[in-house]
């Protein structure tokens, strides 16, 4: 029965690789993918059934053909299915000489009967954890856990946990939450209390734990990702959470000299410190693979460590791969994984194991949501390709990176997403590539400090509302210079503001192209173009969702622009259109409050910078719109 | 300094604390007493950014309140 199973299976995987190869001539390689599939990698050698072959005839072959056959190959042919029998005409034969079994199968293929000849593969289901709750971890099957755990388990593999502790023993007071038992502990070390009894005393390391190594198929709680991994409990952070950047960075020291291969790191904030750049850098140097979450401010700021050179930095989506609203992004992310998105519901954040909050000597099953939640996914998937054989951070992070998921519609590498939503299992097929043709073999999309190529929708996209009020303000501030100047410099009230070359370039920093809102669908791009041109500016240059920035929320541009028309008069009203539209915008942002201003250290700053720039703006323009008397 | 905002409670994490002030920043709360823990109240608060802290919340400089009022 289960030979009978195995050879459907086979059968059915040979039809598929015959309709692949038809349809590769004409598809398009899609680039959201890994451009190879782990069925494409050279065969487990493990799956052949040594002296076994599988040969397909042609349907209607019948049993006085095979019995001639039989003979004439001196291989003894069953039929795989007696139900399907002689219809399917799919048949099995046992004791080959393993030596000659290639030359047969040539042979086999050569007769006219035949459809296909071939090994015969041992095939196994999944592996499916018994953990009563496993079904609620819709995180594990986002990133494809299921067959990565065919592959690896993270066996012997020891992930730093520098976190509020693990609830990993009874010791004192303290016990080990009931779905750790059977997890595999190497010793650590408590850098709030100095001891090494790391122990959990606040419920967001124990949480950060589960999710890398809970015990798995013990009928049981939850599933975690590397299970078969080895836990070292680093506690740097204090009861309530908090911890200082002198122990964290004395902890990534001592957890890459105690044989930690990867170091997760679900904590972030306070300014970049040159003594845990130098940890970090120490750790990865040492082979270390450092993971740190990017930070749940929702804003364009990764956080320290993140940020730091040579570590991987984390962001979290929701179980609709949609980036979670609180997660923070910028050019220094790395990878998404699933932190989970609350918003969707409670089931929608990750579920563990961990001890209840104000009381931790009781184990709970929470769900919590966070890129902490997310940045283990990634440390235990690091620690699976580490078990699978990587050589090094540089090979773990390439396969990582390479296999992971852009959004839906989006290629390459983003600010948002950074090179996508992790795989485990296409990470596995792609270290088994990297190994076996160099590690020249794999490439990872540029990082590009620009959004990436848009190619379908992502987002559902509505036109902001029209605001005409920094048109009024361009106008009225029009009405303004015309008026300071004498009678001789004034150009005509009419012609002026009639004339295209002034009024269009006028428009457009105001108000944007509003017409497309019109006759186009709303999509990233005609969203982006009714805005007025500041705003797309520093939408295009700084990426989406980024703060206004005092670059291009300044005089900058049009005075830039206007030293131009020194030379090239006829640009004259084309400048003074845009120099008033922009003083238009700056004096409307600063009436209404102004916005939040990208790198300006002081909020109160903004207002007086906006004036400021909108009064040069002004003068800018009265200089283009001056009519040059000879 | 002085921050005049809103205490939240926000569900990320564990559950955090923290202080929306009026000009658009976000800071984790710290210190005080479990008194200023009421989501939605308005307080001044006199307290100190501190710089060299890190944690799990992630949402921004951890604000240590040394004293406070509600408005």
């Amino acid at each position: 029965m289960t030979r009978s199973a195995a050879v459907l299976i086979s059968a059915t995987f040979l039809f598929a690789c015959s309709k692949e190869q038809d349809e590769a001539a004409f598809t398009p390689n899609d680039l959201t993918r890994p451009a190879f599939t782990i069925d494409e990698l050279p065969d487990d050698a493990s799956a052949h059934v040594p002296g076994a072959i599988v040969v397909d005839f042609k349907d209607g072959t019948t049993k006085a053909q095979f019995d001639a056959i039989e003979s004439q190959w001196g291989i003894d042919l069953e039929l795989a299915s007696e139900e399907e029998g002689v219809d399917s005409a799919i048949t099995v034969a046992t004791g080959v000489d393993e030596v000659d079994e290639e030359a047969l199968l040539a042979r086999i293929r050569l007769n006219p009967d035949v459809e296909a000849a071939e090994p015969l593969m041992k095939l196994t289901a999944s592996f499916a954890p018994n953990d009563p709750d496993y079904s609620k971890q819709w995180n594990l099957q986002m990133i494809n856990m299921p067959k990565a755990w065919d592959k690896s388990r993270g066996k012997g593999v020891i992930v730093a946990v520098l976190d509020t502790g693990i609830a990993y023993e009874d010791y004192e007071d303290f016990k080990q939450v009931p779905d750790l038992k059977g997890a595999k502990f190497a010793e650590g070390y408590d850098f709030v209390n100095r001891d090494k009894h790391a122990n959990d005393d606040h419920g967001h390391g124990t949480h950060v734990a589960g999710t890398i190594a809970q015990t798995t198929d013990n009928a049981a709680g939850v599933a975690g990702v590397a299970f078969e991994a080895t836990l070292m409990p680093v506690k740097v952070l204090d009861a309530f959470g908090s911890g200082s950047s002198a122990a964290i960075s004395d902890a990534i020291r001592w957890a890459a000299d105690h044989g930690a291969q990867v170091i997760n790191m679900s904590l972030g904030g306070g300014g970049r410190s040159q003594v845990m750049a130098n940890a970090v850098e120490y750790a990865r140097k040492k082979g270390v693979v450092v993971v740190c979450a990017a930070g749940n401010g929702g804003r364009g700021v990764v956080e320290y460590p993140a940020a730091y050179p040579g570590s991987v930095a984390v962001g979290a989506v929701g179980p609709k791969g949609v980036k979670a609203p609180y997660s923070s992004w910028g050019k220094e992310l790395d990878v998404a994984a699933p932190g989970g998105d609350k918003s969707l519901g409670e089931e929608a954040g990750i579920l563990q194991n961990t001890i209840a909050p104000g009381d931790y000597t009781k184990s709970v099953y929470a769900y919590y949501q966070g890129t902490s939640m997310a940045t283990p996914h990634v440390a235990a998937v690091a620690a699976l390709i580490y078990a699978a054989g990587a050589k090094n951070p540089d090979q773990v992070e390439k396969a990582l990176y390479a296999s992971a998921h852009p959004p839906a519609g989006q290629t390459g590498w983003s600010e948002t997403y950074g090179h996508g939503v992790i795989d485990a299992q296409a990470s596995l097929a792609a270290l088994k590539k990297l190994q076996a043709e160099g590690d020249e073999a794999l490439t990872v999309a540029p990082r590009l400090e620009q959004p990436a190529e848009i190619t379908g929708e992502l987002h559902s996209y509505t036109f902001a509302d029209l605001n005409w009020t920094p048109l009024a303000w361009a106008v009225g501030l029009l009405a303004f210079v015309l008026l300071t100047m004498g009678r001789r410099e004034r150009p005509g009230y009419f012609n002026l503001l009639f004339s295209p070359a002034f009024a269009v370039p006028l428009v457009l920093v105001t108000i944007g192209m509003f017409f497309f809102r019109y006759f186009l669908a709303p999509s990233e791009l005609s969203t982006l173009f009714t805005l007025p041109i500041p705003e797309w500016l520093s939408k295009i240059i700084f990426g989406r969702g980024s703060l206004a920035n005092p670059i291009v929320y300044s005089a900058l541009i049009p005075v830039v622009l206007s030293i131009i028309a020194i030379k090239f008069t006829a640009w004259r009203p084309v400048i003074g259109g845009l120099a008033l539209g922009f003083a238009g915008i700056l004096g409307y942002s600063a009436w209404a409050g102004a916005p939040a201003l990208a790198w300006l250290p002081f909020t109160f700053l903004a207002i007086p910078f906006l004036v400021v720039n909108a009064m040069v703006c002004l003068f800018v323009a009265r200089a283009m719109l001056r009519t040059v008397k000879p | 300094m002085k921050v005049t905002g809103e205490v939240k409670f926000q569900d990320l994490e564990t559950g955090i604390w923290t202080l929306a002030s009026d000009d658009g920043k976000t800071y984790l709360l710290a210190g005080g007493d479990r008194k200023l823990k009421k989501p939605g109240s308005r307080v001044e608060a006199e307290g100190e950014v501190d710089g060299d802290s890190l944690g799990i919340a992630m949402v921004g400089p951890r604000f240590v309140v040394k004293s406070y009022k509600f408005i």
